[in-house]
């Protein structure tokens, strides 16, 4: 019994240590707004909204890897925080995700690119940051490294780049 | 002549050449695999090749953006708004320009498309145009004032830049489409490329099949041709077969046809000589009887020869005392070897390994007389050696035997033709020397049949070596104790003189051969008045005495010999009969007869009444136990084989079936005429003879017909029997 009981509260502690987010509501944004996160939101912080601006999505877990994609030349090195913590920062729910570019471009991607896959937002390629004409600030990037089935047109459709804004569907 | 087919050969060449062929389709069959193995793939890892980005879009989107720009720039000249929030949005609409800009610069498209000179130039001049306006942006961008004018003079020249995306559009959506049309054909062509191979494919399979069918018609033609050549092969086989047989059987016949006469021949010779004769007519016998004699030997020898090429020469197995043997076989040459004065010799170890072994001395004697009757003819006023030595033959104790002549030698010509059927050295030698050339023939079969070795080394003018081995095993100690105690009771019967008295010329053979075979004298009388002629002139120690015979029988025979003053009155007198009933025994009693013993007479039974001779009274041997027919055969064959040996059995068995078909001959006469005492006695010979062969079967149905009333279909029956009889044995 009391092993069972210590086991619960070891649990819990670990619970609440791995997702501070989850816990709090989201910060208001102190620098330039790069990211604005719409739909049924837990943690809104602007209007109903949840706006990132590039120290706060950089302080959510991420990840890095290098490859190779159709839009630029040779191996890169892309980093950024994962879009399911992104959106588990904002608490985001629905099905769908509709990723926005700054030309309007547009796409849709079903949640288990998110929640199955370690899709990031990247934010640094090499190590900078990016800037608009180089696909900044944010560009969706799914793991070709990890998972080079993916490479085909299906996903490169899905990777947008100049992303403005994320909305959550049911 | 057996010949294939004439069609079959061709068939079976055919046939060859479709195989061929198969197989050179079977690879091109492979090879076609492989190519439409390589197309497929390579196909596939075209459509694989999909990292790339649509050129079409990306040229689209420049276009799109360059406009939008060019709108929000012209919008800002013409509303003079030049607000901070405007100018941002403006510099963001460049941004991303400039990144459209760099995606055809970087992104990997579709070959072709980069390497079209007009895209190439279209790009540039596009590149140019954008990177031209880049300080302005970028003032902009840093909130740097800017002048109108300049703005202005922006609008102008994107009002070009517009012109030359638009172009670029419009080109590459030509291109792209013209690509597209030109990889439907490529896919198209490789289909058509796909679809011949997979004709051609199908094509093979075709005729795979179809040579296959034909192959195997042509073996299923081929396999009815052989078996048909078999079947008329075993037809000739059959055929020579039986032709080989019914010479062999001639043969045989005409043997023992021959023998006969000739055995009259020389017994009458040998009595002749016995007798006092002028020195005239002696010689004149001395040179029938040795004619006889050499005749004999030919006849023999041709007979084995018969034998051997009938394949019914066996070798049995004896205890066998190989020095007595050779002792004895040399004993019987003596006289021909001092007649071509030739000197013999033996050389034969004192202490042989093994002094009894097992093997044929019948056929061994055989091959001594034949080797050592050649090196003494062919030998004069020479030397004679026969050596006897131990060998070793495949592992297994074996003895040599060499005969060494000094005689005319035969050369290397001869010694090849020599072992060969019909062969002599030379014709002279037959005419010279004499023989049938078949000694060494059959010495070598018989040699072989013991698993033995023949051979003769043998120079011209210096003589020759004749060798053979033969295995020789010690005998075990069964076989030895057998015989040993086969010859204790001989050598303890005493050696009586014994008149036999037998119509029957196979009872009378048989009985004389087993009492010769225990040492016994005997004298025969074929029928009651002969016997009492013979009692009444010399004395007999025992006389065997035929109840049924012509002209007197054996009671009213044995009255007389008992009535007269004859050296006889008090001999003996066993009666033979097949009849064993009371009034028999008594009416032989009354006669006075000593003893009373049944028909067949067996080796035994005559052993015993030997035995008794000496005792008083009751001399009756005991009855044989009853014994089913068929093993009466066999049990009576191995009697009369161990006693007078196979041949004498066959003629024996030969000369009942000849009496038995006169007697059943007769029968059909007496049964024609009515004549009942005839038939009786006819069949009681029939009888007595047929016992005496062990051919029970025979023996009891004459013993039927002498019960009930003799008919027509009754004897046919008889003979049915007699006929099954031969029959079985022939085979």
């Amino acid at each position: 019994m009391t092993t069972r009981i210590s086991l619960f509260a070891l649990l819990l502690t670990a619970a609440s240590t791995l997702l501070p987010f989850s816990a709090r509501a989201l910060e208001v944004p102190k620098g330039d707004v790069i990211l604005t996160v719409t739909g049924r939101l837990d943690h809104p912080n602007a209007d109903g909204k949840a706006q990132f601006d590039l120290p706060m999505l950089e302080a959510l877990a991420g990840r890095s890897g290098e490859m190779e994609t159709p839009w630029t030349e040779g191996r890169l090195t892309f980093s950024g925080p994962l879009l399911r913590s992104v959106l588990a920062a904002a608490g985001a729910h629905g099905t769908k995700v509709k990723l926005t570019a700054l030309n309007d471009y547009s796409a849709e991607l079903p949640m288990e690119d998110v929640t199955d896959l370690d899709t990031m937002l990247a934010t640094r390629m090499n190590g900078a940051v990016m800037s608009v004409r180089d696909k900044g600030p944010l560009f969706l990037i799914y793991p070709f490294d990890e998972k080079p089935e993916l490479m085909n047109e299906k996903y490169f459709s899905r990777s947008v780049w100049q992303i403005r804004d994320i909305e959550v569907t049911e | 002549m057996i010949d294939l087919d004439p069609g079959s050969g061709d068939i079976m060449q055919r046939a060859s050449k479709a195989t061929v062929v198969l197989q050179i389709f079977a690879v091109l069959l492979l090879v076609t695999l492989v190519i439409l193995f390589i197309d497929i793939s390579r196909k596939y890892s075209a459509l694989q090749d999909g990292i790339r980005e649509n050129a079409l879009w990306s040229v689209y989107q420049l276009d799109r953006e360059a406009r939008r720009l060019h709108e929000t720039l012209y919008v800002m000249i013409v509303e003079k708004d030049f607000s901070a929030a405007r100018v941002k949005a403006l510099s963001t609409r460049y941004d991303i320009l400039y990144s459209r800009m760099s995606i055809l610069d970087k992104a990997s498209f579709d070959q072709k498309f980069r390497a079209n000179a007009t895209i190439g130039g279209l790009l540039t001049g596009i590149r140019q145009g954008v990177l031209d306006r880049e300080e302005v942006f970028n003032a902009l961008a840093a909130g740097r004032p800017v002048s109108p004018a300049v703005l202005e003079d922006v609008v102008r020249s994107f009002d070009l830049l517009i012109k030359d995306t638009e172009q670029l559009l419009l080109y590459s959506n030509t291109t792209v489409s013209t690509g597209r049309a030109d990889a439907r054909d490529e896919v198209l062509w490789l289909q058509a490329k796909s679809a011949g191979l997979v004709i051609l494919l199908v094509c093979c399979m075709v005729f795979l099949v179809v040579t296959l069918r034909r192959q195997l018609k042509t073996v299923r033609l081929a396999g009815l041709s052989l078996e048909r050549a078999t079947s008329r092969l075993k037809d000739a086989y059959l055929d020579a077969e039986a032709g080989n047989r019914a010479k062999s059987q001639f043969m045989a016949t005409m043997g023992h046809e021959i023998r006969t006469p000739l055995n009259a021949i020389l017994g009458t010779a040998e009595l002749l000589q016995l007798s006092p004769l002028p020195p005239t007519v002696a010689s004149g016998v001395q040179t029938i009887r040795r004619s006889g004699e050499s005749l004999l030997e030919l006849i023999n020898e041709i007979l084995d020869f018969a034998k051997i090429e009938h394949g019914t020469l066996t070798i049995e197995e004896r205890a066998v005392d190989v020095a007595a043997v050779v002792v004895a076989t040399v004993d019987i040459l003596r006289d021909r070897v001092t007649e071509h004065s030739n000197r013999f010799v033996l050389e034969m170890p004192s202490a042989l390994p093994a002094a009894v072994i097992a093997t044929d001395p019948t056929r061994l004697r055989q091959i001594l007389l034949n080797l050592l009757s050649n090196a003494i003819k062919f030998t004069s006023e020479g030397v004679v050696t026969l050596r006897v030595i131990p060998a070793v033959l495949a592992g297994q104790p074996a003895l040599r035997f060499e005969i060494n002549d000094t005689g005319i030698g035969i050369d290397q010509t001869g010694l090849e033709r020599l072992f060969r059927p019909f062969s002599q050295v030379d014709a002279s030698i037959s005419r010279n020397y004499g023989g049938t050339g078949l000694g060494l023939t059959i010495c070598k079969q018989i040699v072989e049949a013991m698993n033995g070795t023949i051979g003769v080394e043998s120079r011209k003018g210096e003589g020759s070596t004749f060798w053979f081995e033969i295995p020789a095993p010690a005998a075990g100690p069964a076989l030895i104790d057998a015989q040993a105690l086969a010859r204790d009771t001989h050598e303890s019967l005493p050696s009586l003189r014994i008149l036999l008295v037998e119509d029957n010329a196979v009872n009378q053979q048989v009985a004389a051969g087993f009492l010769a075979h225990l040492g016994q004298t005997v004298v025969i009388a074929s029928n009651g008045l002969e016997a009492v002629e013979r009692a009444g002139a010399e004395p007999f120690d025992l006389i065997l005495m035929d109840m049924q015979m012509p002209r007197l029988d054996g009671i009213e025979a044995t009255r007389r010999i008992r009535g007269s003053d004859g050296p006889c009155s008090q001999t003996p007198i066993i009666a033979m009969t097949a009849n064993a009933s009371d009034d028999d025994r008594l009416s032989c009693q009354q006669a006075g007869m000593t003893g009373f013993q049944s028909k067949p007479v067996t080796m035994r039974q005559l052993r015993l009444v030997i035995a008794a001779v000496d005792l008083p009274e009751d001399t009756q041997a005991p009855t044989a136990a009853p014994v089913c027919a068929d093993d009466a055969f066999e049990l009576r064959r191995t009697e009369i084989v161990d006693a007078l040996g196979a041949e004498a059995f066959d003629e024996l068995l030969d000369s009942f079936f000849d009496d038995a078909s006169s007697l059943l001959a007769d029968l059909h006469v007496t049964l024609a005429t009515e004549g009942s005492r005839d038939a009786d006695r006819l069949l009681h010979t029939l009888k007595g003879a047929a016992s005496s062969m062990g051919l029970q079967k025979v023996a009891d149905h004459s013993e039927n017909l002498r019960q009930g009333t003799l008919s027509k279909t009754l004897l046919n029956e008889l003979e049915m029997t007699v006929a099954g009889y031969r029959r079985h044995i022939a085979a």
